[in-house]
C-alpha cells in the first residue's frame, strides 16, 4: 500500500479509537496546564519568542561561517567532526568506528537525528547491544516501535500498559505506581551505562563562538551517556548551530517552556570535548557526526528555510487538532505533526506530500512555535508544489480540471450542480459514497431539495 | 571533493539569497529578579532542591555532618579541594576526587560549584566539580557554596563562564536545576530517574 493510502486507513483506525484518544488528551492536557504556568515566569512571552526566532534565523543565514567556527574548536580540543551528507554516511561513520574500537554495548540518550538515519538497527546488524536511557525512549523500544512523539516518545501508552510490558521484561516490578516502574528501569539501565563502550547522543544546540555541544535532558540519562562510556559520539543535524554561548540565555528557558511548561530543563549541560589531561573521569574520544541529509536542499527553498530553525520542542504537535486525534505513529515518519508534514517532503520526497494535506490550516501550530516558523503556510506551499510537479492522482487533477470547467459558466454550473445531487444519491445508496472515510463515523447533512439558486429565484432568501 | 565541501558547498550557494531579517525590538522578557538569596531559596522550593543557608565554615561542617548521618549506606565521594577538606569531617570513610572518579557504589557525593543562579534556582558546575560524574552519579548529591557565589540569572551565568574562560578549562559544564526527574508515563512526575533524587545546597556566608 501506498504511504497516502496507508495514512488514511491508519487515520480512521485512530480517530476512532476511544482509547487512544482518552489518553492523549490526558497527556496533552497536562501539557497545556504545565506550559500556562511556565508562561506566568516571563514579563513578555512574546518577546522571547521574537528574540529566539532572530537568534535562529541569524544562525540559518550564517549557516557555513558557524559550522566551520564549531568544528574548529572540536578539533582544536582534540575531538572529532564528521560531515555525512546522507543517513547511509552517517551510519558508516559509526559502524566503522564501532568495528575499529570493538565496541559491544552502546547506550543511547535521546536522538531523533538517530531515528531519521535508522541507527539502531544498523549498530544491531553489527551484533552491538543498543539501549536507549530516556524512559520513554526505552519504553518504545521494549515494545520495538518507533517514537510517538518527538519529546514524548511514549504518550500513547497508559500506565497500566507500561507496567504490564515491564513485568514481561524488568524484575521487581509489582504495581502500576509510575515511581516504582521509574525504578524498575533506572536499576536495569544503571547496568547498562557502567557497562557501556559507547554513548550516543544527540544535540540540541552547537553553540559556534565557544564550540560546546548543548543537551537538555530532565532524567539525567545524557549526563550518564556522556560520562561513563570510554567513547561519546554526538549524531545531529547542521541547523542545530547557534552563534553565541549567550543565545542559550534565551533559548534553554524558551526551549523548556514550551517543550514541558518548565523555567528550565534539569540538566543544561555544554560538552566541548575529550577527557583533558587534568580531568578526572569522561570519555577518551569525542565524535560529532554533522547530518545534512535534505536540510541544505531546504535551504535553498527560502520560502520554507525558516523550518531550519526547529528546535524540536514539539509544541506544535501538542497544539495540533489533527495530531491530537489520529496520534504520532500514522504519520509513519520521525518527526510528527506540523514540522514533520512540513519537513518531511523535503528529506524524503513527494511520497510523504500527502501530509500536507492532512491539516485544517487552522494556524495553531504556527501560533506556538517559539521560533515563529510559518508552519501552515508552509503545509499549503506544500500542497501547490505536489499540484505543480504533478504528483497528485490523475482523479484528483481530471477531478479539478471538471471542477472549473464547470464553474466558469453559469449553465454549466447549474447543470453540474443538479447532476451532483442525483449523483450523490446513487452513490450512497449503492455504498460507492465518495465521502465514506468522513460518513462511516459521522451523519452526514441531506441535501435541501431546493438549492440556493432556487431559493433566490423563489424570493425566499 | 569531500562530503564536507559538498555540504558546505550547497549551504554557501544556498545562503546567496538572504531571507529578511526579523525585527525585535529588545525589552525584557522576565520580570526583575529580586533579592538573590531570597529568590534562589523560592526557586529551589519549587524544583524540589534543598536549600540550607549557614553563616560560618563550622556550621557548614555541622550540616555536612548531620545530612552525611542521614544518608543510607554506600560510598561517600567529595571534591578534593581545601575548601571541603576543611568542612567535611565524618566518620564515614571518604573517597576524595583525588583518588579515583565518584564510583558507581555512591551513595553521596559533595562538591562545590561555579555559580548559584538565582533565577531558576540552578547549580553551575564543572568537570572540575569532582569530575563529570560527581554531580549525577549518586542518590544524593550535597552542593557547598558561598553567598557571593550568586548571580541573577542563565545569562549572566553564561557570561561568567566566558569571563573565566571555563571552556577552556573543562571538557563538561553544567547548569543543574532540581533533581533527577521524569514524566514520560503519563505525565506524572517522578522525581529520582538516573540523576540524584535527593539535591542538597549548602549556602554559606
Amino acid at each position: 500500500m501506498n504511504p497516502a493510502a496507508e495514512f488514511l486507513r491508519q487515520s480512521a483506525d485512530k480517530s476512532a479509537d476511544l482509547g487512544h484518544r482518552k489518553i492523549i488528551r490526558w497527556n496533552i492536557g497536562h501539557y497545556d496546564k504545565a506550559v500556562d504556568k511556565g508562561r506566568t515566569r516571563y514579563a513578555d512571552w512574546e518577546a522571547a519568542r521574537e528574540r529566539s526566532a532572530q537568534i535562529k534565523q541569524e544562525a540559518v543565514e550564517n549557516m557555513d561561517k558557524l559550522l566551520v567556527e564549531f568544528e574548529q574548536k572540536i578539533l582544536a580540543r582534540g575531538g572529532h567532526v564528521c560531515w555525512a551528507e546522507n543517513a547511509q554516511e552517517a551510519r558508516q561513520y559509526i559502524r566503522d568506528l564501532v568495528v575499529a574500537r570493538g565496541v559491544k554495548r552502546v547506550v543511547k540518550s535521546k536522538s531523533m537525528v538517530t531515528e531519521e538515519i535508522h541507527l539502531n538497527t544498523a549498530l544491531e546488524n553489527l551484533g552491538c547491544d543498543v539501549v536507549e536511557t530516556d524512559l520513554g525512549e526505552y519504553i518504545v523500544q521494549l515494545r520495538h516501535e518507533p517514537p510517538y512523539h518527538i519529546v514524548t516518545p511514549a504518550m500513547h501508552l497508559t500506565r497500566t500498559q507500561i507496567a504490564d510490558l515491564f513485568r514481561d521484561k524488568l524484575e521487581g516490578v509489582t504495581s502500576d505506581d509510575p515511581n516504582e516502574l521509574v525504578d524498575a528501569a533506572r536499576r536495569k539501565l544503571r547496568a547498562a551505562f557502567f557497562a557501556a563502550d559507547l554513548g550516543i547522543s544527540g544535540a540540541n544546540f552547537l553553540v559556534a563562538d565557544a564550540g560546546l555541544v548543548a543537551i537538555s535532558t530532565n532524567e539525567g540519562n545524557a549526563r550518564l551517556s556522556t560520562s561513563l562510556p570510554k567513547i561519546h559520539v554526538v549524531v545531529t543535524g547542521i541547523e542545530k548551530v547557534i552563534p553565541r554561548l549567550r543565545d542559550l540565555g534565551v533559548l534553554w528557558p524558551v526551549l523548556a517552556s514550551v517543550g514541558t511548561g518548565q523555567p528550565v530543563t534539569t540538566y543544561s549541560t555544554l560538552i566541548g570535548g575529550p577527557k583533558t589531561a587534568d580531568e578526572i573521569d569522561g570519555p577518551e574520544e569525542f565524535h560529532v557526526v554533522l547530518l545534512d541529509n535534505g536540510r541544505s536542499e531546504l535551504l535553498a527553498d527560502l520560502e520554507q528555510r525558516d523550518a531550519l530553525r526547529c528546535i524540536r520542542c514539539g509544541a506544535c504537535l501538542n497544539a495540533c487538532p489533527v495530531y491530537k486525534n489520529i496520534g504520532g505513529h500514522t504519520y509513519n515518519t520521525t518527526y510528527q505533526g506540523p514540522i514533520g508534514s512540513v519537513l518531511t517532503p523535503h528529506f524524503r520526497g513527494h511520497d510523504f506530500d500527502h501530509l500536507s494535506y492532512a491539516s485544517s490550516l487552522c494556524g495553531n501550530c504556527t501560533s506556538v512555535c517559539p521560533v515563529k516558523i510559518d508552519l501552515h503556510h508552509h503545509l499549503l506551499q506544500n500542497r501547490r508544489n505536489s499540484v505543480e510537479t504533478d504528483q497528485r492522482p490523475w482523479t484528483e487533477r481530471l477531478a479539478f480540471r471538471l471542477w472549473r470547467w464547470m464553474m466558469m459558466s453559469s449553465t454549466r454550473f447549474r447543470l453540474g450542480s443538479r447532476l451532483g445531487k442525483l449523483g450523490y444519491r446513487i452513490t450512497k445508496k449503492l455504498g460507492l459514497d465518495p465521502l465514506k472515510p468522513w460518513t462511516a463515523y459521522r451523519a452526514a447533512p441531506d441535501i435541501p431539495q431546493k438549492s440556493f439558486r432556487e431559493m433566490w429565484r423563489d424570493g425566499n432568501v | 571533493m569531500s562530503s564536507r565541501e559538498r555540504i558546505l558547498g550547497r549551504i554557501s550557494s544556498a545562503l546567496k539569497q538572504k531571507s529578511a531579517p526579523l525585527p525585535f525590538q529588545p525589552r525584557p522578557m522576565f520580570p526583575p529578579v529580586g533579592d538573590l538569596a531570597e529568590r534562589f531559596a523560592a526557586e529551589c522550593k519549587s524544583n524540589y532542591t534543598e536549600c540550607i543557608f549557614t553563616a560560618s565554615a563550622a556550621e557548614t561542617q555541622r550540616t555536612l555532618c548531620e545530612l552525611l548521618n542521614s544518608v543510607g549506606t554506600g560510598d561517600v565521594f567529595v571534591e578534593d579541594v581545601s575548601e571541603l577538606r576543611l568542612r567535611v569531617n565524618s566518620s564515614r570513610p571518604l573517597i576524595w576526587s583525588s583518588q579515583q572518579p565518584a564510583p558507581e557504589t555512591s551513595m553521596v557525593t559533595i562538591t562545590g560549584v561555579e555559580a548559584l543562579i538565582a533565577a531558576t534556582g540552578s547549580l553551575l558546575v564543572t568537570s572540575d566539580c569532582g569530575g563529570r560524574r560527581g554531580t549525577i552519579v549518586a542518590p544524593v548529591h550535597i552542593a557547598v557554596s558561598r553567598r557571593e557565589q550568586l548571580v541573577p540569572d542563565i545569562e549572566s551565568a553564561l557570561a561568567l563562564v566566558e569571563k573565566e574562560g571555563l571552556p577552556q578549562k573543562n571538557s563538561y559544564i553544567g547548569i543543574v536545576t532540581g533533581c533527577s526527574r521524569t514524566a514520560d508515563i503519563e505525565k506524572l512526575l517522578v522525581i529520582g530517574a538516573h540523576g540524584p533524587k535527593r539535591l542538597v545546597v549548602i549556602v554559606e556566608g
